[in-house]
């Protein structure tokens, strides 16, 4: 793998300071402002976890996708809070996960985070050489240069498609009719399909589908050359309706009141005020399953 | 060394074999390899998973001969191996194992790939 990445090709101040990370060996954290954000991780020079609202991370990709249930994410986080072992450790040593899928999954998180954050705006970074441990980290971790070969790789794929269905502002809308009843897609698309009403984005089918942000945009970009999905810029988010036979899209979870409105649940304000200790950690999960990595308790995302 | 390599690198030991890789089929991503994988190696990866879409649509989604398992690609020097390990979240991985025709037994090198396969992501 000896390509190498034009200077111009990914947001310059993010190139530069991965490689200048990588140079020094920095032990510590990149903090990325732009749109999306986001936090890398650096130990010895090599990238061990990023963070970003742009991607969905280990625990959302994990308990989203269904590969585990939130006990036994649960239940490995408070043993490795309490003996201060590695969260990675318990994941294996619990049999929720294998070592090998574990540093796979991690691998394409990272890659994930940071091409979420390529993608998109970068407008400054800043390194804080001192160690923060985040939750989950890779090991051994990635290089800079492999990461923005690898950045550079999907970019490149994206732009090959005329209309990329990638950029964080549109949303996706099933085509009206591309869909019989009884068809079945498969590949993972039957599940895109049926999410993309217009109000979603790429990054929101993502996280709502535990899956990468990329494999999701390259996912939906073919999708829109076979004709299946149309997507929409922002303000024409309304025409979405017309397109759903005049209905606006039918509320996640389908309660409605007996006016025929969405019924509105408190919990899923943000508001766990009333919560105890034991409805915290999930009241917070919620939070970062909907809103990404990164959302604080009454902070900014 | 991780985890993951030791497991390549245990695959690389089959007589004939190159290259050993991991391959992402959702992103098309070389999630680990080693062996002598060449400038190209990343867009050669990024076809193999192109090829597993490719098979898997040819499958149909219901797959009523069962899932795909193997993909072999020969040429008149190679034979390329591409073992699928079912994961979830996403499409699966592809493990790529790039072997020298003229040295190995075809039959026996795919069992004893196929037969190290599960243990990569274990």
């Amino acid at each position: 793998m000896g390509t190498q990445v034009p200077e111009d090709a990914i947001a310059r101040p993010l190139r530069q300071a991965l490689l200048d990370c990588a140079a020094g060996r920095m032990s510590g954290v990149l903090r990325v402002t732009g749109h999306p954000s986001g936090t890398i991780h650096f130990r010895e020079g090599r990238i061990i976890a990023a963070e970003t609202p742009g991607a969905p991370g280990l625990e959302v990709i994990l308990l989203r996708s269904k590969r585990l249930d939130e006990s036994g994410w649960d239940a490995a986080f408070a043993a490795a809070a309490a003996s201060g072992s590695e969260m990675r450790d318990e994941l294996v040593a619990r049999d929720l996960v294998g070592v090998g899928e574990l540093q796979a999954l991690l691998r394409a998180a990272v890659a994930d985070a940071v091409f979420a954050m390529a993608f998109g705006v970068v407008d400054s970074c800043r390194a804080e050489p001192r160690a923060v441990g985040p939750l989950v980290t890779l090991d051994p971790g990635a290089k800079a240069e492999w990461l923005l070969i690898e950045t550079w790789r999907r970019i490149q794929l994206l732009g090959s498609f005329p209309d990329p269905a990638g950029h964080a502002r549109v949303r996706v809308v099933t085509v009206p009719g591309a869909m019989r009843p009884g068809l079945v897609l498969g590949g993972g698309r039957d599940e895109l399909v049926a999410l993309s009403d217009g109000r979603r984005t790429p990054r929101d089918l993502a996280f709502a589908l535990g899956r990468g942000v990329y494999a999701t945009m390259l996912q939906l970009s073919r999708m829109q050359a076979d004709g299946l999905i149309l997507t929409i810029s922002g303000s024409a988010a309304s025409s979405a309706e017309a397109a759903n036979g005049g209905r606006p899209p039918a509320p996640e979870d389908g309660q409605r009141t007996a006016d025929g409105l969405p019924r509105r649940r408190k919990d899923l304000a943000g508001q766990p005020g009333r919560a105890d200790g034991r409805e915290l950690p999930s009241a917070f999960r919620l939070l970062r399953l909907r809103y990404g990595e990164g959302t604080t308790p009454g902070g900014t995302r | 060394m991780s985890n993951l390599d030791e497991s390549l690198r245990e695959i690389l030991a089959v007589d004939g074999a190159r290259v050993a890789a991991l391959v992402d089929i959702a992103t098309g991503m070389v999630v680990s390899s080693v062996g002598d994988e060449g400038p190209d190696f990343a867009a050669a990866a990024a076809s193999v998973a192109d090829e597993a879409r490719a098979a898997r649509t040819m499958l149909g989604p219901s797959c009523p001969g069962g899932d795909l398992d193997e993909i072999t690609l020969i040429t008149t020097d190679r034979i390329h191996l591409a073992r699928v390990l079912s994961t979830r979240p996403g499409d699966g991985m592809v493990l790529f194992v790039d072997l020298d025709r003229s040295r190995i037994n075809f039959a026996l090198a795919s069992l004893r790939v196929g037969q190290m396969a599960q243990a990569v992501l274990a």
